[in-house]
């Protein structure tokens, strides 16, 4: 069984016009196992998996060959393949919310699958949707429409929809991206069960513990290239070329505790908070207090409410209940926030200098000081002239965070500030954050899924929720 | 990769040209057609009834004798003219409330969407006949008439749009970062609804048009002799057997500004 090929990529190369996006991949999975691609954002993963599933955007042209079960078809001919999809070939895209229909509820959305595909009644289909949907922790959900649930939630639907149609060959993309702990343990041990019946797995990922619980092969990807390729364990226990080193020892499990700064004033303080979304309470009676200089880590399972929280505590959504003050002469921009996806939270129709200066002159700042700003954050000044979507997420994110620092913030709120960065950026651009951070003496307030990020930044963690077992999903 | 994503966009792109030539030539007939001419339209001369394009009178004279193609360019100034006020105005006010029952919601957005859908309930052309009830003939009336039943749409676009918007993280940062509503008017609303007004100040104007004519089709719009499409075309409709091309002369005008106008609209490749 483990000698059958389930699939096999020979000289598998990506071209736009005459620029090579991806070159000379090859590869073989046999049954049962997995290939974990790594590497830095952009580097042509996401590409790579949209080549072997046959959904390359127009205008890109595929070569090399695809052999799926034993048919060989050319990676150019997608429309070779698009017949195996959902029942031999699978893929878990990297954006849940764009993978979902927004307009139908999430339970009948599974059961089209299990109706349309595997070819099930519809009462069938309906009840093996809803068992589905308990197993993966969303039989609360189940009625829920995808922009209803939270991130993480999302995920783990439409993941529970890729694997419905019975597909032996798996594609994810980022299968545990916005998952806490318990949820990407459970993604990998439903991986892990589609390898024991006789599947194949292409994971791509920037958390290399993920990669590690898969085992199997790993491909590290660079500028389109591969850099390395072979047994994951031992790929990542001795790594040959300079960039796999660079990435293992970005590693956040490696990263050193962070020493804590001095407490200054306190900016913040609530009392008796209390927040629910309908009839779910997010959190209730709860008290906090932030001083300057803290790094406070709010914890907690995935759609428990954590970005919630910090949205009530910089007042852009209002408490139920409950008070929160705020230190006397602060003003309202003394609160910014660093959101999850940094190009969204920029005006799209405006170029970043415009963005940049208008804060500039809000805030009373000469231009030659975001200038000198930038160049601290290692920002090309380049960049200004483009637009937030022309810009790369490690380069937004570390932008925003220039213009979070010309409103002097007392309190930074960090929303899973690096979780859409490989790991070498993630590292690059939290480093900056903390030290900026501390340099104007802030607060920060950060949420993050990921342990070892808090493990190593955190000099208080607060999770509200861990008392209550009642509210975990 | 720009030649990638743009490939699709192309013939809408020429398509757009055609649009605006099509209409800069209605444009410049309207304009400049009655100067160049140098015929009265209203001047009758019964001797020359119903003679057919020549020199003198390219498209001809109708009943009364009187030039078709100068009582074609003067209706072609009205009928633009009065399409892009009705429409400019009309979209102001929409705009202005869509945005603000996005912004404010509430009861403020309850009612403002109540009235909107009452004036949605009442047909369009309805509407611009009552109000040419009160002042038979009058261009006020109709302009006003226009303008009421054009401003919904502007109202239920913009509101649908700004919603998602200020609803964003973009002007949540922006909020947070302490600017002012006419800042988040000004750099994120503004941007975003303006490529959809374009090509509903289009529509709507092209829809202005035909309402203008077909009031004056059935005669209870703008008043004889006025030089207006839709009275034109029911003053030649009885001579079509023996003068075809005259009833030809407003049908085509209104036809090639209404399709200039629709051509304007880019079409959105799909995704």
């Amino acid at each position: 069984m483990s000698n059958t090929s389930v699939l096999r990529v020979d000289g598998l190369s990506v071209h736009v016009g005459a620029r090579a996006l991806l070159r000379d991949i090859q590869f073989e999975l046999p049954a049962g196992t997995c290939l974990t691609l790594v590497g830095e954002s952009g580097a042509g993963k996401s590409l790579l998996a949209q080549a072997v599933m046959g959904n390359l955007p127009a205008g890109l042209q595929a070569r090399g060959d695809v052999t799926l079960q034993g048919v060989r078809t050319r990676a150019q001919d997608g429309q070779a393949r698009r017949p195996l999809w959902g029942r031999a070939l699978a893929l878990l895209p990297q954006e849940p919310s764009l993978a979902l229909d927004p307009l139908m509820r999430i339970a009948p959305q599974l059961a089209e699958v299990h109706h349309r595909v595997v070819g099930r009644s519809a009462a069938l289909a309906r009840t093996t949707a809803l068992q589905t949907l308990q197993a993966v922790g969303l039989g609360d959900a189940a009625s829920h429409y995808p922009w209803q649930v939270s991130g993480g939630m999302a995920q783990r639907a439409a993941a529970a929809m890729a694997l419905a149609g019975g597909a032996q060959v798996l594609l994810a993309d980022e299968p545990t991206k916005g998952l806490d702990r318990y949820w990407q343990d459970q993604t990998i041990a439903s991986l892990q069960a589609l390898m024991q019946a006789g599947g194949a797995v292409i994971v791509i990922t920037h958390d290399l513990r993920v990669a590690r619980a898969l085992g199997g092969q790993l491909m590290v990807l660079k500028d389109g290239a591969v850099v390395e390729q072979g047994d994951t364990a031992s790929v990542l226990q001795a790594p040959q070329h300079d960039f796999t080193r660079r990435l293992v020892a970005a590693d956040p499990a490696r990263w050193p505790r962070r020493p804590a700064p001095p407490l200054g004033d306190q900016v913040l303080q609530a009392t008796g908070l209390r927040k629910c979304f309908g009839e779910r309470v997010l959190f209730d009676g709860l008290d906090l207090s932030l001083q300057r200089g803290e790094r406070l880590v709010i914890q907690g399972p995935s759609g428990i409410g954590k970005s919630t929280l910090g949205n009530v505590l910089l007042g852009l959504h209002p408490a139920d209940a409950g008070a929160i003050t705020r230190a006397p002469g602060l003003p309202m921009s003394g609160l910014q926030k660093l959101f999850q996806d940094p190009g969204a939270s920029f005006a799209p129709r405006a170029t970043l200098e415009r963005s940049l200066r208008d804060v500039a002159a809000l805030h009373q700042q000469p231009w030659a000081s975001v200038l000198r700003t930038l160049d601290k954050l290692r920002l090309p000044h380049t960049l200004l002239r483009r637009h937030p979507h022309q810009v790369s997420g490690g380069e937004l994110q570390r932008m925003a965070l220039a213009r979070v620092l010309l409103a002097k913030p007392a309190l930074i709120f960090a929303d899973e500030p690096t979780s859409r960065l490989d790991p070498i950026t993630q590292q690059e651009t939290l480093d900056v954050l903390l030290d900026e951070a501390q340099h104007i003496n802030a607060a920060l307030l950060l949420v993050t899924h990921d342990e070892d990020i808090a493990r190593a930044v955190h000099t208080r963690m607060f999770s509200p929720w861990a008392a209550s077992p009642a509210l975990l999903p | 990769m720009t030649d990638v994503t743009r490939n699709p966009n192309r013939p809408a792109a020429w398509r757009q040209r055609l649009g605006w030539t099509v209409l800069a030539l209605v444009g410049v007939f309207a304009l400049l057609g009655p100067w160049l001419i140098g015929i009265d339209p209203a001047r009758q001369n019964l001797a020359a009834s119903l003679t057919p394009p020549g020199a003198r009178h390219w498209l001809g004279t109708d009943l009364l004798g009187r030039s078709v193609l100068a009582r074609l360019a003067e209706a072609a100034q009205l009928s633009l003219g009065l399409a892009v006020l009705s429409a400019l105005s009309a979209a102001l006010p929409g705009v202005a409330l869509g945005v603000t029952a996005a912004w404010r919601g509430g009861r403020i957005e309850r009612v403002l969407v109540m009235l909107a859908d009452a004036v949605m309930a009442v047909p369009g052309l309805l509407l611009v006949l009552l109000c040419a009830a009160f002042a038979p003939g009058s261009y006020m009336a109709l302009y006003a008439g226009l303008s009421l039943s054009l401003w919904v749409e502007y109202f239920r676009m913009s509101r649908a749009a700004s919603r998602p918007i200020l609803a964003g993280d973009a002007v949540q940062a922006s909020r947070l970062l302490g600017f002012s509503p006419l800042y988040v008017l000004r750099r994120h609303l503004l941007p975003e609804l303006a490529p959809m007004l374009g090509t509903l100040l289009a529509f709507s104007a092209a829809q202005a048009v035909l309402a203008l004519a077909a009031l004056g089709f059935i005669s209870v719009g703008l008043q004889p002799p006025t030089p207006e499409l839709g009275l034109m075309m029911i003053e030649f409709l009885p001579h079509y057997e023996e003068a075809p091309w005259l009833i030809m002369a407003p049908v085509s005008l209104l036809m090639l500004t209404v399709l200039g106008m629709m051509w304007l609209a880019p079409e959105r490749a799909p995704a």
